[in-house]
């Protein structure tokens, strides 16, 4: 993660939009060798930001440079870059061997016999691989897509939920895989919904929310950073100053604001045991909660995803 | 985050707001599957796009419909009030759009059915109160109302644009309204035949393009080659196998509707045949299709 | 190149596909037998008007190439395999290329087949006449072709639009509006047929030759380039 070598991608204030839905929106960060997580709920823009890196969609605004090439309309670039995509889809009537090969040919790989061993042996699917790719399960298509992606043996890897439809022992064999990927200087990004996935084998993670960066950086940084900020919550009730006189005590509580609509908006940085205590306290002093809300939009994902643990 | 956490597992109640209005069954279903094929068809609610190819056909029945009264109107200023008479007129109509008909169902009806199964959408449907057939005779319905409304549009332009030319409009239509009623008939002759064929193509594949090039391809089959052999062939084995000429049987009912032959069915030998024969030839190549279309989607389950 | 080409060769041919072609290219060969053998034998022109500039040119090619040439790209979009062909090292054209030359691979040969078994019987071995009418079938094919890959490249409604063209603007407008007829594939494959063979097939209203042949190379260029330009545009499923 050091800064002082160019970054091998650089995504620089880069947005894209469709009709009036905004996809990403102004996202810049650079990716350096080692293994980048990118994390984010369902919906997020994960999806859209790595095609826009791959350059299989244009930006809308910004630029992606990869390897200090622009990657849109860079074929040769193509080369050095390895993409699994999102889609499951492949050529059904095609073998395994076939679909890598193919893959291997299109990509300029020489000796392509001794590439294609070598990748169908990395994931483990030797003996499957005169088998049309129709007939694979979820997890072989997969894993021979994996091969296919790694049969030239390129330096970048960029890889949208590859362990869609995994099981746990693939899962761990693909762990290790890809650290061992990284351990050769490789730069891999990975994209995925799930928590536990990017936290074991991602030294960097970068947290889309609704299209927008919300955090990078590692892992431990990030929540330490959280924990700094306060959250907003708000709380509606039948007698909201006295309410509010009675949570300021309250020591996971920093601050109480009174709205005039007659919510009160309580900043903590401890909202477990805010969670805890308010219903103890309201309950004491007769007051009923109607609504307890977290204002922070992106803090209600960030919330479950990196503090509940 | 509206109780703290017990201890030893926990479900939230996140505010999710249980349904507790009315539910209907199956006819709602239905009705909901009807209106989102007539949606699907003539692509409301979703863009541009979708709109282009249904609108482009339904312009192009309109313009021919309008094309006929404007003749019409000249014919009459030309060469004296009864002239066109002798022209293309409401019983012409759907002999001379009906290739216009068969490709737009060709192109659209597709939609309504290899889509849902495509994508294993059609499953979805099944678990709801509906069966099968509830979901096919839904779609059916759908696309038999867009047809209907295809067919019928023109022909309104078509009379309209009659009367209008006509000095008198209003004993125009006194006149000729008979013709209503009977293109509103054969209209709806058309329409069925057309629905039924072209969905039971789509029941067969999942792809909307295979569909549609295997119906064009249909009727660029039979017409040619049973419009030439039936000629050559003459007689009563001629006249059979002008019945097999595919775009011409529905508008062979057409013609009994109208009492006469139209511009397009004139030299037909399969004209010459009685006229029950034809109607019932219709029904055939109606009703049959649209059995095997019914049975293939009523043992359908989830 | 060759690794595109062969897979979809193979993405193409499907027993569905082959036997529907297989049956609209006999068509006119049936019709020219029936013809031939009736006691009322159409003149040359009529016969020449019906089983090639309409049948043949006018709607089984183009018909038979559409089922191909839309399926090249529109099924890999559908099927959302694209991005394994553009992820690759190699220039767009590569990928292009191989995809047309492999749908006029498929649909030539029924188509000149047909042409040749048609003419054959039509003007009784006439080998003048069977190879103009053949090559200019091969023509339309290579033109439909190229058009038809780009529509497959540009809308997901590809055979809809193919077929409106088809019935509409070749079937239709051409024949009357005489300057649609600079615009329609259909005519410059049957002024190549006149330009092949002038003593049989020689009319006063069609295309020139030289000019046919101009246009004919503009035509399939431009949408060869149109297809390239285009994967290089759009955004890859």
């Amino acid at each position: 993660m050091s800064g002082d070598r160019a970054p091998v991608i650089r995504v620089d204030g880069v947005s894209r939009w469709f009709g009036s839905v905004v996809a990403v929106s102004d996202v810049s960060f650079d990716v350096t060798p080692g293994i980048t997580g990118l994390l984010g709920p369902n919906g997020a823009g994960k999806t859209t930001l790595l095609r826009l890196i791959t350059g299989l969609a244009a930006t809308s605004s910004g630029t992606v440079t990869v390897l200090g090439e622009p990657v849109r309309d860079n074929p040769p670039l193509y080369g050095r870059l390895g993409v699994m995509s999102e889609h499951e889809s492949v050529y059904g009537f095609l073998e395994g061997r076939e679909f890598v090969e193919l893959m291997g040919r299109l990509r300029g790989v020489r000796s392509l016999e001794r590439a294609v061993d070598r990748a169908i042996a990395l994931v483990d699917l030797a003996d499957a691989q005169h088998r049309p790719m129709g007939t694979y399960s979820r997890g072989m298509r997969q894993r021979m897509r994996l091969a296919a992606t790694l049969v030239h043996d390129p330096e970048i890897l960029i890889l949208d939920e590859p362990l869609n439809g995994a099981d746990p022992r693939q899962r761990v064999h693909f762990q290790q895989l890809l650290k061992e990927l990284a351990a050769d200087g490789r730069t891999i990004v990975l994209s995925s919904h799930i928590l536990e996935e990017v936290e074991q084998v991602a030294d960097t993670v970068l947290l889309i929310v609704n299209g927008k960066l919300a955090a990078s950086g590692g892992f431990r940084a990030i929540r330490a950073a959280l924990n700094e900020r306060p959250y907003h919550v708000r709380v509606m009730c039948d007698a909201p100053r006295k309410l509010a006189s009675a949570v300021v005590t309250l020591d996971s509580v920093d601050a109480v604001n009174v709205d005039p609509d007659g919510a009160i908006v309580v900043l903590s940085r401890n909202v477990r045991d805010l969670q805890i205590e308010l219903p103890k306290l309201a309950q004491a002093a007769a007051i009923s909660l109607r609504r307890v809300e977290p204002l922070d939009d992106s803090l209600e994902s960030v919330f479950g995803y990196l503090v509940e643990r | 985050m509206t109780a703290p956490p017990p201890p030893g597992g926990t479900v939230f109640d996140i505010g999710y707001q249980r349904y507790t209005g009315a539910r209907e069954g199956r006819g709602r279903g239905r009705r909901a599957v009807f209106k989102d094929g007539v949606r699907a068809a003539m692509g409301f609610g979703r863009g541009a796009r979708a709109k282009f190819l249904p609108w482009t056909f339904v312009a192009i029945l309109s313009f021919i419909g309008l094309i006929m009264a404007l003749i019409a109107g000249a014919a009459d200023r030309i060469g004296g009030p009864g002239t066109s008479d002798q022209l293309p007129s409401h019983g012409d109509f759907y002999g001379i759009a009906s290739i216009i008909l068969f490709v737009f169902a060709a192109v659209v009806a597709p939609e309504l059915l290899c889509r849902d199964r495509r994508e294993g959408v059609i499953n979805l449907y099944l678990v709801r109160p509906l069966t099968g057939s509830d979901y096919v005779l839904a779609r059916w319905s759908a696309f038999f109302t867009v047809m209907v409304a295809a067919c019928w549009l023109p022909q309104f332009i078509l009379l309209t644009g009659l009367a209008m030319g006509d000095p008198t409009p209003v004993q125009y239509l006194r006149d000729h309204w008979l013709d209503i009623p009977r293109f509103l008939a054969a209209g709806v002759v058309m329409a069925a035949y057309v629905t039924t064929l072209a969905l039971l193509t789509a029941s067969f594949t999942t792809r909307r393009a295979y569909a549609s090039v295997f119906l064009v391809g249909l009727f660029v089959i039979t017409v040619p080659f049973t419009a030439g052999s039936a000629s050559e062939i003459g007689g009563t084995a001629g006249r059979w196998i002008s019945m097999f000429n595919l775009t011409n049987i529905p508008v062979h009912v057409n013609d009994v509707i109208f009492g006469e032959a139209s511009e397009i069915t004139e030299g037909a030998p399969a004209g010459e045949l009685p006229k029950m024969l034809l109607v019932a030839w219709y029904v055939l190549w109606t009703l049959g299709p649209g059995a095997v279309l019914w049975s293939r989607y009523r043992k359908l389950t989830p | 190149m060759r690794s595109v080409y062969r897979l979809t060769l193979r993405q193409l041919l499907g027993r569905w596909r082959l036997s529907i072609m297989t049956v609209l290219s006999a068509l006119p060969v049936v019709i020219a037998v029936l013809a031939t053998h009736s006691s009322s034998a159409p003149s040359v022109q009529e016969f020449e008007d019906v089983a090639f500039s309409t049948l043949l040119a006018g709607s089984i090619a183009p018909l038979v190439v559409l089922a191909i040439a839309t399926a090249a790209f529109a099924n890999e979009i559908e099927d959302k395999t694209l991005a394994n062909l553009t992820l690759a090292a190699i220039p767009r054209w590569q990928i292009v290329l191989p995809k047309l030359l492999a749908v006029i691979t498929i649909a030539a040969p029924f188509i000149a087949v047909s042409a040749l078994l048609t003419s054959h019987i039509a003007f009784l071995a006439d080998a003048k006449a069977t190879l103009a009418v053949t090559v200019s079938a091969v023509v339309g094919v290579v033109l439909y072709s190229s058009a038809f890959v780009w529509l497959g490249l540009v809308t997901t409604q590809a055979i809809g639009v193919g077929l409106l063209y088809i019935v509409l603007w070749e079937g239709f407008f051409s024949r009357f509006v005489s300057g649609v007829r600079l615009l329609s594939i259909r005519h410059y494959s049957i002024a190549w047929m006149h330009g092949l063979d002038a003593r049989r097939f020689a009319a006063p209203d069609h295309l020139g030759f030289t000019v046919a042949i101009i246009t004919s190379a503009i035509v399939f260029g431009g949408f060869l380039l149109l297809s390239i330009r285009r994967l290089r545009k759009m955004d890859v499923p």
